[in-house]
């Protein structure tokens, strides 16, 4: 018994039902994915589902509307987030300063993370309706008529509903960041006199270097989960204009029943998502060596 | 302590194991009260059906009350939802084990697909069985839906096939026919157009995937044109595709409300109520609804006419109630279908505003009378006898999801008409190759 014991501490034993439960609820379906992607898969042919190797994932090369998603995911994730991250960024310096006000305005400012994107999609998918919505209504009397989610435009309302909604969020992260950063290297700049601006670009920015960057990491891979707001809005048109690459994943997948195909596209996915994470790591690791 | 670790262990796993198992199937069967000797036990039985939230639900709905009162053994729980939500919960009660749903409603597009997967149990002994059932009364094409690989699949519940949808008052008092010819409808709904006075000559469903095939196809049969030719070649993009194309992009410029390449069926029945719209293609049960002085058109109602769409031939889009292979009450399960279907009880549905399936309801005076009187389900009758659905086959779902994308893109100017029926063509041939 004891050299079982020793052979076997406590303590791994101890681990043993997480593991159990991460081996089934994350190790199992990627397995299980990763197999489904070298198969033929079809939902309504599981009698006939046949090894094809790398097929699924070379035919994506020649996939039009795949890579046309990706090219739209692309620009919806940069295009968002810069602008969350800028605008998160501003509105944490203006809270930061003392105000009477500031719990008010934080609270004020943090609702809209709050709502369930699907809400927030529908939510604008109505405000900005032709036919019903006030936007449009505003504008015409303005003599502006816009078609929010006509062709050209439409990838770009939904990139600013997304701003509307997770803002807040980088707003939150940011605002913490700032209020643990050290207050000497402040008081030293105000000491030798140094401008606003100054040290804004000096000390504010070198020393919240790491906290952007794990922002930009958290939001940027949430930012290529967007599904909802397409599925609420637009459903992925006019053309193909605003298919983003999980509304096309879940088109190919549960629509039309292909999961081999889907599962290969999800893996594609995955080593995209994880080569930008890579990158953005080893951005922040050198951040955090600097100082 | 070590041991009793391990078995508490298992225990609680096995525990889980047996908990999950025992809520998966249906309660148990309970023996219901003896019936004055004639039946010595009457199982009871739930029926689950999943049904789409639409008007024709309703009806359904209330109707059932009956069937429940005649067949105290028998419960149906409906289990409305969405579409959007349907074809997923439908599939995933195939996989399972046992069925979610006993009984199931399927659309058009679905049924070759889960017919040739074997999801579907044949219905062709119980209808044999089913005395006065009159299956040949249903219209023909409807019946034809339903039919997969030589097998009846499904029998009908509600037909949506598309007509012309007009404001009679408006062509009266302007002294314009009604057009019959796609030319004369383009001509006609430009000319009516005043952009002025924001009146539109029609309105349109241009929205991306299903919708805009759905509309557009009445053009395409209209200008000669068709996806498949008799031997299954596509023929989408030949001479009569894409001046179908081009006409429909012409009408959409010039005679539709600015703005509106995202609007469904709702959005141009909005249009029409609110008296922005002179024509509309839509589901031939509109009208009904827009005519209804409680309805959405206020004021308009009763303005409103039903034709046939210009050309004749019309998409033909239906419901039809199915039986999953893996139900466990099917003979219940026909028990309501037969009798939802019947001849008489479908008489009542459509009465009560229900859209017509069955040869003698359309042309049953009484019906005339009681609901929404002879031109309607006249014109009805012969716009579902030269129809047909979107597309057909196991990959139907994805054909039209395809072609409709690739018209929405034409339409937003992104490609010509030319270009996106190539492109449109040439991935329907890929789907059929698989």
């Amino acid at each position: 018994m004891v050299t079982q014991r020793s052979r076997f501490p406590l303590a791994y034993r101890m681990l043993l039902p997480l593991a159990a439960v991460l081996l089934a609820v994350l190790v199992y379906p990627l397995v299980f994915s990763f197999w489904i992607s070298l198969h033929d898969y079809q939902l309504t042919a599981l009698q006939d589902v046949r090894f094809v190797g790398l097929r699924n994932y070379l035919e994506l090369r020649g996939n039009g509307s795949f890579w046309n998603a990706m090219r739209n995911t692309l620009i919806f994730v940069f295009g968002a987030v810069t602008l969350e991250t800028l605008l998160g960024f501003g509105l944490a310096l203006l809270l930061h300063r003392p105000n009477r006000y500031r719990d008010f305005f934080r609270s004020i400012l943090l609702t809209p993370m709050f709502i369930t994107p699907i809400a927030v999609g529908l939510m604008f998918r109505f405000l900005l309706n032709q036919q019903l919505g006030v936007l449009p209504y505003l504008l015409g009397k303005l003599g502006v008529q816009i078609d929010f989610f006509g062709p050209g435009l439409a990838l770009y309302s939904i990139i600013l509903i997304d701003v509307w909604q997770w803002t807040p969020f980088m707003l939150l992260l940011l605002l913490a960041g700032l209020e643990s950063l050290p207050a000497a290297p402040f008081e030293a700049a105000r000491v030798d006199g140094a401008s606003a601006w100054f040290t804004l670009r000096k000390v504010t920015l070198p020393l919240m270097k790491p906290v952007i960057l794990v922002a930009l990491i958290i939001r940027g891979l949430d930012a290529f989960k967007v599904f909802e707001y397409i599925f609420a809005i637009t459903r992925g048109g006019p053309g193909e204009s605003t298919e983003s690459i999980l509304y096309h994943i879940y088109k190919v997948g549960f629509r039309f029943f292909r999961l081999g195909e889907a599962a290969a596209m999800a893996y594609i996915l995955i080593l995209i998502t994880m080569a930008l994470v890579v990158v953005l790591y080893r951005a922040m690791r050198s951040a955090e060596e600097l100082p | 302590m070590n041991r009793t670790l391990w078995k508490t262990l298992a225990l609680t796993l096995l525990l889980a194991l047996l908990v999950s198992a025992c809520a998966a199937p249906a309660p148990p069967a309970a023996q219901a009260p003896t019936a004055g000797g004639e039946e010595a036990t009457m199982e009871e039985v739930t029926l689950n059906v999943i049904m789409e939230e639409v008007p024709d639900y309703d009806i359904v709905a209330k109707l059932t009350a009956q069937f429940e009162a005649d067949n105290p053994n028998i419960k149906v729980v409906f289990d409305a939802m969405p579409y959007d939500a349907m074809r997923d919960k439908i599939l995933t009660s195939f996989l399972a084990p046992t069925a979610t749903y006993d009984i199931i409603i399927v659309d058009n597009p679905w049924m070759d697909e889960f017919g040739n997967a074997g999801y579907l149990t044949p219905l062709d002994d119980y209808i044999a069985a089913t005395p006065d059932y009159n299956y040949e009364d249903f219209v023909g094409p409807l019946r034809e839906i339903g039919e997969v690989g030589g097998k009846v699949m499904g029998v009908p519940y509600y037909n949506y096939a598309l007509g012309l949808i007009v404001r009679q008052d408006v062509f009266d008092e302007k002294g314009v026919a009604v057009p019959t010819t796609l030319d004369d409808y383009l001509q006609t709904v430009k000319d009516l157009t005043d952009k002025e006075n924001e009146f539109y000559g029609a309105a349109m469903q241009p929205q991306r995937g299903y919708k805009i095939f759905e509309e557009w196809k009445n053009w395409l049969y209209g200008a000669g044109g068709d996806l498949l030719d008799d031997q299954g070649n596509v023929i989408i993009n030949n001479e009569a595709g894409v001046r179908a194309l081009d006409m429909y992009i012409d009408a959409y410029n010039n005679a539709a409300p600015p703005n509106s390449l995202n609007w469904g069926f709702d959005e141009a029945l909005r249009a029409m109520a609110a008296g922005q719209a002179a024509t509309m293609l839509s589901y031939n049960w509109m009208l009904p609804t827009l005519n209804s002085p409680d309805g959405p058109a206020g004021d308009l109602a009763g303005n409103f006419q039903l034709y046939e769409v210009p050309g004749g031939k019309a998409v033909l889009g239906s419901w039809h109630w199915a039986i999953p292979h893996n139900a466990s009450n099917k003979d219940a399960a026909w028990k309501f279908i037969s009798w939802i279907t019947s001849p008489s009880v479908d008489k009542e549905r459509v009465i009560m505003g229900g859209a017509p399936i069955r040869t003698s309801v359309i042309t049953d005076p009484e019906v005339w009378e009681k609901g929404f009187g002879e031109h309607y389900y006249t014109t009805v009758l012969s716009i579902l006898e030269d129809a047909e659905p979107l597309a057909r086959g196991d990959h139907a779902e994805e054909i039209i999801e395809v072609v409709g994308t690739e018209l929405n893109a034409a339409v937003a100017g992104q490609k010509s008409s030319q270009q996106a029926l190539d492109d449109a063509a040439k991935q329907v041939e890929e789907i059929l190759a698989r």
